[in-house]
This record gives C-alpha cells, structure tokens and sequence, in this order.
C-alpha cells in the first residue's frame, strides 16, 4: 500500500470500517512509513479527545423542565 | 409503550447528545435548549408515523438537525453573544469533568471545534461524539455516505492542525 492509498482509505480506518486485507495492508505500510504513521496517531488522537470529551451536558433544572413537558 | 413512554426513554438516552449537537451549531446555550425542547416535542407530534427506517436515534437527530439549522439561519445576522464566546470552555460541563479536564484543553477542544464549518462540525459531532455510524449520519444530514466520509476527513484533517500543540 502506497500513501496516498492509505489516506484515500483513512475514514474507513479510522472508523474500523474495513476489511481485514485492507487492514493488514494498511498497518503493514504503517510500520514503515513515519510519516503516514504520525499523521494516523494525531487523527486517532483527535477522535479520542473529543469522544472522551466532546459531549456537553444540559443543565438539569432545564432538563428537568423539559422531560417534564413530555409527560402529558 | 406508549408514544409518551417511548419519548421519554428517548430523552432520557439522547437528550444530552441532541443538547451537543446544538450547542457545536449555535455556540449558545438557551438556543441549544430550544433545540432540545423542539426536538422533543416535534418527535412526541409525530412518532405515530416513524416507521422503522433505521435506529430512531438517526430520525431524532434528523429532527434536531433541522431544528438547529432553521434556528442557525435565523441568528446568522446576529452579533455573538460575548458571554457565550468567553465561557465557551466550561459551558455544559459538569464540575467534575471541569476539575479534571484542564479548562485549557477544554477550551482548546472547543475552539478548535468552532474552526469547522458548520456542515463539517455537524458531521463531526454526529460520528465522533454521538458515535452515529456514517450511514446514520448520511440519514441526519441528509447526503450521501460518500460526502460524509469527506467531510470526516476533512474535518479531523482541520483539527488535527488546530489542536498541534495538544496531540
């Protein structure tokens, strides 16, 4: 796999979302290629900081105020 | 269950994500609570003719997304609220996620986030934060599943610039 097949299929890498040739493929070039490597390590990075973190919560009198609209 | 019941259950699993969504769109809170109460009762309005096209967390988002882009248009020739722009980094989080994340990073992250145009931020809040898949997300936004793959793309490529000092 060259880099620029690799960045052509990064949305379905990081996403999981491939088969398991393409895969081993995928991770073989990576394990020679520093450059493509970084780059992958920081977008898994990225994804990892905003699911951890990303999420923002209402307030609870709001929710509360809300939930309680639904009831009737 | 009832139409009620299934509502609030819904509320209960997704109020908060539906809360997100708004608040990555509109960067205010009392809009993004709007968001979540005309989601809610649009989705209680018309559940009686949901008909099983996928998980109903995707036609809820569905509701939400429209819900939160109508209101986008309407404020689009409004000045920011300052407020809001200052206390972007704690807004919407609990004290504890406050005290842990260092308020730095937290304001970081939602910097960075405000960089993305909005059809990119909604594509990237929906898979990334929501854990929609990107067929669900396709559904949301109401495109193809190949553009929003590109938007992802392009979206992580934008942040991982944004965010260089903190990866």
């Amino acid at each position: 796999m060259t880099c620029d097949e690799l960045d052509a299929l990064l949305p379905e890498f990081l996403d999981g979302h491939i088969t398991d040739e393409q895969r081993d493929a995928a991770l073989e070039h990576l394990a020679t290629c520093d450059t493509c490597r970084l780059i992958v390590d920081d977008l898994e990075t990225v994804n990892r900081l905003y699911e951890d973190h990303g999420r923002l919560h209402m307030a609870p009198e709001s929710r509360e105020r809300i939930r309680r609209l639904l009831e009737f | 269950m009832t139409s009620n019941a299934t509502i609030l259950d819904l509320f209960d699993r997704t109020a908060d994500g539906v809360y997100t969504l708004g608040y990555r769109l509109l960067g205010d809170r009392h809009l993004a609570e709007d968001v979540v109460q005309e989601t809610f009762l649009a989705a209680l309005r018309s559940i009686v003719s949901y008909r099983d096209e996928g998980p109903i967390e995707a036609w809820l988002y569905r509701i939400a997304y429209r819900s939160a882009i109508t209101q986008q248009r309407k404020r689009r020739d409004l000045p920011t609220d300052p407020v809001d722009m200052v206390d972007l980094a704690g807004a919407g989080r609990s004290d504890v996620e406050r005290s842990v994340l260092t308020l730095e990073l937290a304001s970081a992250l939602d910097r960075a986030i405000e960089t993305l145009s909005p059809s990119l931020r909604a594509a990237f809040v929906l898979r990334q934060i929501e854990g929609l898949s990107t067929r669900d997300v396709a559904h949301v936004l109401e495109v193809s599943e190949s553009s929003v793959k590109m938007r992802l793309a392009r979206a992580r490529t934008i942040l991982r610039v944004e965010l260089k000092g903190y990866l």
